[in-house]
């Protein structure tokens, strides 16, 4: 017991509790997996997926089917899901749930420079951004030439507006600016999101502190290894890393320096939550290191649901929903690339 | 004079004969030249199946790793800018391809003059592939200076990989690199066809001179 949740949260987020528990209870078990691993194909996932909460979304789908009609429609549910759950949320949790959203803002607001830099139709690559991450001026980013005016047309007015302080230069876009840009958005993203749970207090700060850092820790790592033999130094790779989890901040420091995947295991196996994960690998592996970091992140996910009267179960709801979305896309493309002795090399089970 | 022309006659035939046997010699040799050469090329389709499936998953694993709205159609590019390799097409009795790998404005000298030197044939011709981001060159002296071209190579790659963002996935670098040897594997393909269909033209000419 933290608080007094279980005498005031039932008043304004218990309908919602109820309903994202709901949908919790129709997510994918093992045997609907095991069911879509025997496809042979994608028309075959379509008639087991009718099956389930995803059918009258796919139902309409013409065949051949195609493995990004089948993420796009089940992205679809998901953002239906929440748009039903923010029109009826009240503060704080409003908040909170938009909150889940800016990490797809950030990714279409990426998505959107990037492709304009390379002479892309703006139509083009808003069809491709995420739904859960449109926003009203999205379209006018295409005119900005750096960030200074990124910010000053289009962000400004925008949630993400807060977390450009660290990353206004005028210098123009190219590809290692708009990484770096990214990078440091997500970063100020997630020390907000961060301080938010922790002013809300309670279970929710409790639970939510876990969750923000593993995730935080898990991009450290991400950054860590894709970074190297790049030409992104220490310095600028330590800046990316947020300022705060378990890694933080010794484990940053050793991060900063690895130039291989076993510095970067000698590293992580200091700190016990990580041996676990990095035990499964061999040396000098790193191939399964996400489907590992994933599992770790969906047993911490499903643990949320074990307590009562707190804003995490939305957060673990949306997580949950986009790693079987994941899943199914991955099962999709080693179906239709006749690759099933694959298909278990990235599914992630959830119950 | 019975004698003479016995002799003379049974000369003439030892000279058939040995005509013969040389003919037979270089059918022979011809034939082999063409199995072989259709063994090559059966063993490389192979190949170029395995590296494309190969290269395909790890690619699908790449946009499970980092996202769809990282690794996608969108965002390659479609500004002007030179071709990332070249492919040489010697047009001689047998045509010959050789594929210069990474050869951007800085290192195109380098990989041309090794190709030519290697070479020693005029006039090639060499053909661009425009914008595509996956095409490549290689060398035929790969052992000679292989230390002091892995930079550059490994900056040329890292370049062609930057539409996707400078931070991707080592799952997307092994499809890179897995794409490149397929292409590799084409240009051998290619190559291979070419002394098929010679070995066979020669097999031909043969065939068809034994029956006049």
């Amino acid at each position: 017991m933290y608080g007094f949740e279980a005498m005031t949260f039932n008043i304004h987020g218990g309908y919602l509790e109820a309903i994202v528990r709901g949908h919790r209870a129709g997510l994918l078990t093992a045997a609907d997996y095991n069911n879509l691993c025997q496809c042979e194909t994608l028309d075959d996932i379509k008639m087991h997926l009718s099956a389930t909460e995803y059918g009258p979304y796919l139902q309409n789908e013409p065949s051949p089917l195609h493995t990004t009609t089948i993420v796009e429609k089940c992205t679809l549910k998901l953002v239906d899901e929440y748009k039903h759950m923010l029109c009826q949320a009240t503060e704080p949790l409003s908040t909170f749930l938009e909150y889940i959203t800016y990490g797809h803002m950030i990714d279409n607001v990426v998505l959107i420079v990037t492709g304009t830099l390379h002479e892309r139709d703006v139509q083009e690559l808003l069809e491709k951004c995420h739904p859960l991450g449109m926003f009203d001026s999205i379209a006018t980013l295409a005119v900005a030439q750096n960030m200074r005016e990124l910010y000053r047309l289009v962000l400004v007015d925008t949630p993400l507006a807060p977390y450009f302080s660290e990353c206004i230069t005028s210098e123009d876009l190219d590809d290692m600016n708009i990484e770096i840009m990214r990078n440091t958005l997500y970063k100020a993203y997630l020390e907000d999101f961060y301080k938010f749970c922790q002013k809300l207090g309670g279970a929710t700060a409790e639970i939510m502190s876990d969750l923000l850092s593993f995730e935080a820790d898990r991009r450290a790592v991400n950054i860590t290894i894709n970074s190297i033999g790049t030409e992104l130094t220490r310095d600028d790779r330590r800046k990316l890393y947020s300022n705060f989890g378990l890694l933080y901040p010794y484990g940053h420091e050793e991060l900063a320096v690895c130039e291989d995947i076993d510095q970067v295991r000698s590293a992580m196996e200091k700190y016990p939550p990580y041996q676990s994960i990095f035990s499964k690998l061999s040396y000098g592996e790193s191939q399964m290191l996400d489907k590992a970091f994933y599992e770790e992140e969906v047993k911490r996910l499903c643990l949320a649901f074990e307590q009562q009267f707190h804003y995490g179960v939305f957060f673990s709801y949306m997580r949950l929903r986009e790693q079987e979305i994941r899943n199914l896309m991955w099962i999709s493309e080693c179906v239709a690339q006749n690759q099933k002795s694959r298909v278990h090399d990235s599914v992630v089970f959830i119950f | 004079m019975e004698v003479v022309d016995h002799k003379t006659h049974n000369l003439e035939n030892g000279q058939a004969a040995e005509e013969e046997e040389e003919e037979e010699v270089d059918e022979n040799a011809n034939v082999l030249q063409f199995m072989d050469s259709m063994d090559a090329y059966l063993t490389l389709i192979h190949s170029l199946s395995s590296n494309l499936r190969q290269g395909w998953l790890e690619l699908a694993s790449a946009r499970h790793s980092m996202g769809a709205y990282r690794v996608n159609t969108v965002l390659l590019d479609h500004t002007s800018h030179s071709a990332a390799t070249s492919l040489l097409v010697d047009e001689g009795k047998e045509p010959h391809f050789t594929l210069c790998k990474w050869g951007s404005s800085g290192n195109e000298k380098l990989f041309l003059g090794e190709e030519q030197s290697s070479r020693d044939k005029s006039h090639p011709q060499i053909r661009h592939r425009g914008a595509t981001q996956l095409s490549e060159e290689k060398t035929t002296s790969e052992n000679k200076a292989s230390c002091e071209i892995d930079d550059p190579v490994q900056k040329e790659r890292s370049k062609s990989l930057s539409v996707f963002g400078t931070l991707v996935s080592p799952k997307l670098r092994d499809a890179q690199l897995s794409f490149e040897t397929a292409l590799e594997t084409l240009v051998e393909i290619a190559n291979r066809r070419s002394e098929m269909i010679c070995a066979f033209d020669k097999v031909n000419k043969k065939s068809g001179g034994s029956k006049d």
